[in-house]
């Protein structure tokens, strides 16, 4: 074999990435002062880095947002600088469309659109924004090291020293796997800072991996997302939190999980000292959890029900409740939290024994979806918390408890629990025919439905009603006669007659409070170890700050 | 963040509404303006008479909207986008720049005598609370026929949706839209079948009219009725008029179009606060505001305030 013939092109150059980056950067020579680009010079430096074509990361998730540098990259002009391929965990502000209308960028790949997906559906409709695909959060992250690997990342931190290290503390969240993707091969990093400092806290991304960092104008943008205030739980919610403890946290002995950040789950976390206190449960489940900060879990970090706690993201105020407490949450030595959410979603598909979430439609064999007529919001990381992933090895009893076959060759199961009302707000039924998905993507032409958690997926569905065990269903007939039975007076719910739920309560497949020794009437907001954000206050000891938002005093 | 200025639709009118506009020059000027094309005193067409006729309230609208939007451009309080419900795109289309006044008036008094004349008797509008655009449409094709037509009108909000057609199909989807789950149907004090395509013939007249006139590109943002898009050039903010009156107000789609795109001011120009109620109700961390209710100079300053941020 005469190799030489193989080799298509000996003239070729190994090196393009290299020099490319090295030919962008000699042209902001002039503009920068060392690692550093002058705030008031930063769209000018952009239009030199930026190449027509490029694939550009613009960090941008559902809390943290590189704010400063994407109102720069709007300001560029495009006749420089257009046809970039955006890369982005979630479009979220306004700019972040605003760039496909001017023509600067052209083709998309996301997972998270919800607070633009009405412009998200008309600017694929009008052929404004091409899309790549819509991804879950861990595909995403997965395809900057394969296909998708940035020329330009644009991310935010907090801090950064003179030599580009950089400290993102608390929120730290998506930059690491960002940054790691783009400098690895050869592209230009910048990132946004709040200030410089000679010392950092800590460093979360070492200077070697950074090219640029400019200080912005204003800090960058971040939402406080996941705290809920649990003046808002019900007492239908406080119900079906307790069916969830008894019925499948306690059944299944569920020692890892992730939640959702509905008012059901927030529910649940106030119940732990309380109601799962009564039932002598401490110390039995819920001890490892792949969550970000939740405010309504301090009562049950305090009374020693937690013992570790991996986040996503940070949460605003809850920073020093959470630098304070470092036996339970991954902080730094500086003493805050480190976040990150690529590592949490790992975490959160394949290491954690359960996810518990929630959905607006879910159709008779629990297929399930958050997606609107007209609007396209995409998916985030609910699909890959909410899926079982196949190819895990490591067994505990919730995962081995889940095994109903006879077979020698067995594998246990994630669980993958949805909590639902029977209807939604506006008395709109949950439990549908069929997805709205199915019509949404049909109209925005989508290679496939938007379904957001899969019905074979899925495990365990509570509403207030009951639980339905589809785990255990024969068949597919079996799986929606159980949902049947636990969908109240929806349509579907009226297609189960008093026989046939007697007959699946006794095979153990859907179970109602009673067959729990769950009553009713015991479901009172007073078993809420917190019923305010105020209590949530007194719990943390004072160091819980919530946001102006929250607070009613 | 920024500022948008909505103007109402048919509906929002209530006698005096004109009378009552602020004491301000602009005011004056639009009214002289509005009666030299008229041929008549434009403060004749608010008394409790005059809005009898789909003419008179339209006109009313449209002077108003423009009235009140001068006012709070004199006082150097301007919008970043514009939109109005209905005949109130055309107050938007001139706010815009895109439509002279004086064009505009000619244009609405000309729609309003056309929609006037279509359907005599048996056709109307009517409301549905309660179903989203997907449900309402299974019901009205379920129900559309040659003999009995019926249409999606107006969505308002998510869940609160207008149909237009002959009243017995209206009739027909309302009972299906109760047993669906609707909390509320109710028949609309209106003759014509607006929004659908039995005004097909008067979206032409209108259209041919307008081929007459020159618009402008507009100088802000101006979104329109048919698609909920941002219009940027003369003819397509031409054909959204002229095609608006035979086609659905998306006007939940407008409305969440100019907060995806960053209003969190909603300024309501005209009388009523209908436009500002479905805005309050949709955007919670928006403000929603109607200028004559909250005043001029209280309007001045959460606008200049607003856009600073």
């Amino acid at each position: 074999m005469d190799i030489s013939k193989l080799t298509n092109d000996s003239r070729r150059s190994w090196t393009t990435r290299r020099e490319k980056k090295a030919r962008q950067i000699a042209k902001v020579q002039k503009l920068v002062n060392g690692q550093v680009i002058p705030t008031d010079k930063i769209v000018e430096a952009l239009e030199a880095l930026i190449m027509p074509g490029d694939c550009v990361a613009l960090e941008g998730n559902n809390q943290k947002q590189a704010s400063f540098l994407s109102s720069a990259l709007n300001q560029v002009n495009p006749d420089k600088v257009n046809n970039l391929h955006m890369v982005m965990s979630s479009i979220s502000r306004p700019e972040h469309l605003d760039i496909f209308e001017k023509g600067i960028a052209k083709l998309l790949d996301f997972s998270f659109a919800g607070p633009q997906s009405l412009r998200m559906a008309q600017m694929i409709e009008d052929g404004t924004v091409t899309v790549g695909s819509i991804h879950t959060y861990l595909e995403l992250y997965g395809r900057l090291f394969v296909d998708l690997t940035p020329n330009i990342a644009l991310v935010a931190a907090d801090k950064a020293d003179a030599q580009g290290n950089l400290y993102t503390g608390p929120n730290t969240e998506e930059t690491p796997t960002i940054v790691e993707a783009t400098a690895f091969r050869d592209g230009i990093v910048i990132a946004q800072v709040n200030e410089l400092t000679d010392e950092l806290p800590r460093v979360d991304i070492p200077g070697s991996w950074v090219d640029f960092v400019v200080v912005s104008d204003k800090p960058y943008q971040l939402e406080a997302l996941f705290t809920r205030d649990p003046r808002q739980i019900s007492e239908m919610h406080i119900l079906m939190g307790m069916m969830a403890i008894r019925g499948i946290y306690e059944r299944h002995n569920i020692q890892s999980l992730n939640h959702g950040v509905g008012f059901n789950t927030a529910a649940i976390e106030l119940l732990l000292p309380t109601y799962g206190e009564s039932l002598g449960l401490k110390g039995r489940i819920c001890k490892n959890w792949a969550l970000n900060p939740h405010p309504t879990l301090i009562p049950a970090i305090e009374s020693g029900w937690v013992d570790s706690v991996h986040c996503f993201g940070g949460e605003v105020g809850m920073e020093k409740y959470v630098a304070a407490r470092p036996d339970i949450f991954f902080t730094g030595k500086d003493g805050s939290l480190r976040s990150n959410r690529a590592m949490c979603q790992v975490a959160g598909q394949y290491a954690v024994d359960a996810f518990v979430g929630s959905t607006l439609q879910m159709d008779a064999y629990g297929n399930s979806s958050t997606v609107t007529l007209g609007r396209l919001a995409g998916y985030g990381g609910a699909p890959n918390m909410g899926s079982d992933p196949h190819g895990r090895r490591h067994s505990s009893d919730a995962w081995l408890n889940m095994i109903t076959g006879e077979s020698e060759i067995q594998r246990g199961k994630k669980l993958v629990i949805q909590m639902v009302e029977t209807f939604q707000q506006g008395n709109k039924p949950v439990f549908v025919e069929s997805l709205d998905a199915i019509k949404v993507g049909q109209d925005a032409k989508l290679p496939i439905a938007p379904v957001m958690v899969y019905g074979d997926d899925v495990t365990h569905v509570v509403t207030e009603e009951g639980i339905a065990y589809l785990y255990k269903a024969q068949n597919e007939e079996e799986r929606k006669q159980a949902l049947a039975a636990i969908a109240g007076v929806t349509p579907l719910g009226k297609e189960s007659t008093a026989d046939l739920k007697q007959r699946l309560r006794e095979n153990g497949v859907i179970a109602f409070p009673e067959d729990l020794k769950v009553k009713r009437t015991d479901a009172k907001r007073s078993l809420l170890a917190a019923r305010s954000i105020d209590d949530l206050v007194d719990w943390s000891g004072g160091l819980y700050e919530p946001p102006a938002k929250f607070r009613s005093w | 963040m920024s500022v948008a200025f909505i103007f109402p639709g048919q509906g929002s009118q209530h006698p005096n509404m004109l009378h009552e506009l602020p004491k301000h020059p602009e005011v004056d000027r639009t009214i002289k303006e509005a009666s030299y094309v008229l041929g008549r005193d434009a403060l004749e067409l608010d008394t409790k008479d005059a809005l009898l006729s789909t003419v008179a309230v339209q006109l009313a609208l449209l002077i108003s909207g423009v009235a009140l939007a001068r006012v709070l451009r004199y006082e150097d309080a301007a919008p970043d986008i514009v939109a109005g419900h209905s005949i109130g795109s055309f107050s938007a289309a001139v706010v815009s720049g895109a439509l002279d006044f004086v064009d505009a008036v000619s244009l609405v008094e000309l729609r309003g005598k056309l929609m006037e004349q279509s359907y005599p008797k048996d056709y109307g509008m009517g409301v549905i609370v309660g179903l989203d655009e997907m449900r309402v449409s299974i019901l009205t094709e379920q129900v559309n026929s040659v003999n009995d037509p019926v249409y999606i009108a107006n969505i308002n909000t998510y869940d609160q949706i207008t149909i237009a057609g002959r009243l017995s199909a209206i009739e027909k989807v309302f009972a299906l839209a109760s047993s669906m789950g609707a909390h509320k149907t109710k028949i609309l004090n209106v003759s014509v079948p607006s929004h659908c395509e039995l005004l097909s013939g008067v979206s032409k007249e209108i259209a041919s009219k307008l081929a007459a006139i020159s618009l402008n590109n507009p100088n802000t943002l101006f979104v329109g009725n048919c698609r909920a898009r941002v219009l940027r050039n003369a003819e397509d903010i031409c054909k959204d008029l002229s095609d608006g009156v035979a086609n659905t107000v998306r006007w939940h789609d407008s409305a969440t179009l100019m907060y995806e795109r960053g209003v969190r001011l909603f300024i309501e120009l005209g009388p009523g606060e209908t436009l500002t109620n479905m805005a309050k109700k949709e955007f919670k961390d928006a403000r929603c505001i109607s200028a004559l209710n909250s005043g001029i100079e209280s309007s001045c300053i959460l606008i200049k305030r607003e856009r600073e941020k």
